[in-house]
């Protein structure tokens, strides 16, 4: 077992390898503090993000992916952070519950310290307890990318170009 | 027809004419074991088990689940029905096809969208849909270039790894009319974005393959890099979802074991972008899970086929064979590509269509070392290409010259008189440096022929006194039985002769089995079993009846003892039980040096220092065998280091019959290796196998290296000290 600490720096590793960041933020209103100071835009906002923030733009409830498209940054949050691989689980029933993640360019997962484990193990050992296994579960490690054309690695293809973990102490 | 669907032959003459594909595939093959290699060494500290531990525990979650696969699908059923989903098994390519068209055509659907599926690869399911008026619209960027290209992909993660980018810029300014620079990827990339969104928008339904089938939750994962499959499952009303019915695993704890093991052997990613695992229908939506047998029950039946239904479909088969690295996945494959393309190709897709590729493999066995899932490839591939053989697909020169071979006294005589025109040449000043100078076709001018000694090693052997045993040698007293190696003997004959050099001065006498000749791996290697059985059992005949231990200097010969009997004399218990007689008491030569015929430490230490290195013979290597690390050896005896080899188990491209039928495969592999040797500065290469030895020394002859090539008992036995 590593401590709490040692989690949060293992994290951070895992996302540097990924090409993700980590940003350690007091409270909600940290991760809104930044988000807005990326864009003049009202940054987006998923739904259990929502909860939280009350604030911001959320996706349109009949067409919710068009709403969203090309926005540049949005705010969303995650069940789980697995510090062994850098990666951050999302629980998104719904298409409006994944609008954000799928189309901001910027993406900001707030996560809390607590929720941070250690091992994708754990991670798995937690969706299988779900209900219905969570319906729609993603691990997301890093932004999209793609190395399909002459292998050169290109970050942000159809998903984000960026992704920061915001970790809520 | 495009690139990627003419016939085997066409599609070879294409990718051994393109000058680029090589290169590249060499730069992605060094690069991708690389990063591979650092994950797995990650991974193994961090789980404190080897990768061979953690690959046979996740090989035996799949064996178990295949074993009752019946319960796993009918457990998976009932939990994605329960979630909304409907499950459907189908036989076949066309029942997967009609019954997705079926459902488009009622729910009046006209576009697909689809993130990658290998099964839709599999069952052509795009040009099947066109033909009943549906488009399909691949939305993976590589997936997208090749469909824009009319071409299948060539990797099974990389699927559009042969395009180059000024091809590509081609293709996408085409589609989308407007000017690409080739340099400008990210440009490129972006388009792609703008190039499908509208189809995302207007798609009817979205259709995605699954990595794993978690049979407790009725759940699919899919693990991507782009985001475009969650775009394919967010929009469209119905989701449609082609695997295999080996994708089944029991739980997210085995899913979790897959992962450890998949994107690292994939794309050295530790865990790829996206993990998207989905449990059932979305609310208001429709998912159709279809299970796609078209093979897979009939493979299962078939003994050493079976393990293949292992796979998880990473590609790393293809990153380590050489002869991929020469001809690209159209040519090394059929729609799977790599080994494992040889191997279950035949199953979906019919042996016509897995034949042609069938000789391009070399059985250097590295697939199998990197295979996340353990899969035998190698000894597969031999028994598809036993079928194919079976089913009359073998050349006709390579039937007559293997019965030529098969034939003992002929051979002999073939020989002895190949061995007096070579004389006759060197008399004319036809040879060079042991090489005829003869016109040769363009095709083989890479490679000299080697000039037959006159004396054979069994002969050099006979004619001389012994060499003096080193005192208290291990192996005093014994008399060993020396298995020439056909090859050798008349190829390489000081080979042998040194060989039993070193096992007298090891201390043993060495007698030479009358009558033996070949061990019959030529022939087990062309998939011509009848005529491999004659020649094992008449070298089971001429080895068999003693206690004698066996020695040879080509650990080739080993292996087809050792490996390929056993399978040649399956059904045969009185053969199965008299070549396990003798195969038990065969040696490699290295072996026995290192074991029972010991020679000590620094014994052949000559005190002058010559640039050397050693390539190890791949078969050797690559299944672990005792001797394989021959440069431990001669170092040992020698006292002298060798000069570092970069590569030094991949295969030289000698591969029996595959440089002889496809000769540019054979060429590409040995420039790959003699740049290797040349970069080491040694002077003088030493191997292990006797076809090694003189395919490395015709191709350093045919280039003009400087290097010396030497069998290592060769390099050897001129530092044992002379008798007086
Ligand atoms: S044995 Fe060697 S040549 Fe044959 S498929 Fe495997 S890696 Fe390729
Ligand atoms: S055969 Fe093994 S190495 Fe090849 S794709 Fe399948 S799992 Fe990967």
């Amino acid at each position: 077992m590593i401590t709490r600490d040692e989690r949060s720096a293992v994290l951070a590793a895992g996302l540097e390898a990924a090409q993700g960041e980590l940003l350690q933020c007091a409270s909600w209103g940290d991760v809104w503090r930044y988000a807005s100071s990326l864009t003049n835009e009202t940054p987006t906002v998923s739904p259990a993000a929502y909860e939280h923030l009350q604030q911001g733009d959320l996706p349109d409830v009949n067409d919710p992916l068009r709403s969203i498209a090309d926005r540049a940054v949005g705010i969303t949050q995650a069940e789980l952070a697995i510090a062994e691989t850098g990666s951050v689980l999302l629980i998104e029933p719904s298409p409006r519950d994944r609008a954000v993640s799928l189309l901001t360019k910027h993406l900001i997962v707030a996560v809390s310290e607590g929720d941070i484990i250690e091992e994708l193990a754990d991670g798995f050992r937690w969706l299988a307890r779900q209900p219905r296994a969570a319906s729609y579960a993603t691990f997301v490690t890093g932004p999209s990318r793609t190395a399909d054309i002459e292998r050169s690695l290109t970050i942000g293809v159809q998903g984000p170009s960026r992704l920061t973990v915001a970790v809520l102490a | 027809m495009s690139a990627s669907t003419a016939p085997f032959k066409v599609r070879y003459r294409r990718s051994v004419g393109d000058p680029d594909l090589k290169p590249r595939l060499l730069d992605f093959q060094r690069s991708w074991r690389e990063s591979r290699d650092a994950q797995v060494r990650r991974l193994e500290q961090r789980t404190e088990r080897s990768f061979g531990e953690l690959r046979r525990d996740f090989a035996a979650v799949k064996d178990s689940t295949l074993e009752r696969l019946d319960d796993y699908i009918a457990e998976f059923r009932a939990q994605a029905e329960a979630a909304g989903a409907t499950v459907i098994e189908l036989s076949s390519a066309a029942e997967a096809v009609d019954y997705i068209a079926g459902v488009c055509k009622s729910r009046g659907i006209e576009l697909v969208v689809k993130s990658k599926s290998m099964v839709s690869e599999e069952i052509e399911l795009n040009h099947e849909l066109e033909r009943r008026g549906i488009t399909a619209i691949e939305t993976d960027l590589g997936e997208w270039l090749l469909q824009l290209a009319e071409e299948r992909p060539s990797h099974l993660v990389m699927p559009a790894i042969h395009q180059k980018r000024q091809y590509v810029a081609e293709i996408l300014g085409e589609e989308l009319g407007r000017e690409f620079d080739p340099d400008d990827i990210p440009a490129m990339v972006a388009s792609a974005r703008d190039g499908l969104r509208g189809h995302y928008l207007s798609a009817g339904a979205g259709l995605t393959g699954a990595n794993a089938l978690v049979a407790e939750t009725g759940s699919i994962m899919v693990v991507t890099n782009e985001g475009n499959m969650r775009l394919a499952t967010s929009l469209p009303d119905v989701h449609f979802v082609t695997a295999g019915i080996e994708k089944l695993i029991p739980t997210w704890a085995d899913a979790e074991r897959q992962l450890q093991l998949l994107p690292r052997s994939a794309t050295a990613q530790t865990l790829s972008t996206y993990t998207t695992c989905i449990t059932g229908a979305q609310p208001g939506k429709e998912m159709h899970i279809i299970l796609l047998d078209n093979g897979r029950r009939a493979m299962r039946e078939t003994g050493t086929i079976g393990d293949a239904l292992r796979c998880i479909r990473c590609g790393a088969c293809a990153n380590v064979c050489p002869p991929y690295q020469i001809v690209g996945g159209h040519t090394f494959g059929h729609i799977y590509t790599g080994a494992i393309g040889l191997v279950n190709t035949s199953f979906h897709h019919g042996i016509e269509e897995a034949a042609g590729p069938q000789g391009l493999c070399v059985s250097c066995g590295a697939c199998q070392t990197v295979c996340p899932v353990d899969i035998p490839l190698p000894k597969q591939i031999l028994e598809v290409r036993h079928r194919a053989h079976e089913s009359g697909h073998a050349p006709l020169w390579e039937q007559i010259a293997l019965r030529l071979w098969a034939k003992p006294r002929l051979f002999r005589h073939l020989m002895g008189l190949a061995a007096v025109g070579s004389g006759i040449a060197r008399l004319v000043g036809l040879v060079h440096r042991d090489h005829l100078r003869l016109p040769m076709p363009k095709r083989l001018r890479w490679r000299s022929v080697p000039a037959l000694p006159l004396r054979s090693g069994q002969t050099l052997v006979k004619s001389r006194p012994p060499q003096r045993p080193w005192p208290n040698s291990p192996s005093t007293g014994q008399t060993v039985d020396l298995f020439a190696q056909c090859l050798a003997d008349r190829l390489l004959p000081t080979a042998v002769d040194s060989a039993a050099s070193l096992i007298e001065a090891g201390g043993a006498s060495v007698n030479l089995p009358d009558s033996q000749h070949c061990c019959g791996l030529p022939a087990f290697d062309a998939g011509d079993w009848e005529t491999a059985r004659r020649m094992a059992k008449h070298t089971i005949e001429a080895l068999e009846g003693s206690e004698r231990q066996i020695v040879t200097p080509a650990p080739s010969c080993v292996i087809s003892m050792q490996d390929h009997w056993p399978r040649l004399f399956d059904h045969d218990l009185e053969w199965r039980d008299r070549a396990a007689a003798v195969s038990e008491r065969v040696h490699d030569l290295a072996e026995w040096l290192e074991g029972p015929g010991r020679l000590p430490n620094g014994c052949l230490s000559k005190g002058s220092r010559k640039a050397w290195t050693a390539h190890r013979f791949c078969q050797a290597s690559n299944r672990n065998d005792a001797g394989a690390r021959i440069d431990q050896l001669v170092e040992r005896l020698t006292s002298e280091s060798a000069n570092p080899l970069q590569e030094p188990d991949v295969c030289c491209g000698f591969g029996g019959l595959t440089s002889l039928a496809a000769p540019e495969v054979g060429e590409g592999i040995l420039e790959r290796k003699l740049a290797c040797v040349a970069e080491s500065g040694c002077d003088t290469l030493i191997t292990n196998n006797p076809g090694c030895v003189i395919h490395l020394r015709a191709g350093a002859n045919a280039s003009g290296a400087s290097h010396q090539t030497l069998h290592y008992a060769d390099f050897l036995a001129a530092r044992l000290p002379k008798d007086p």
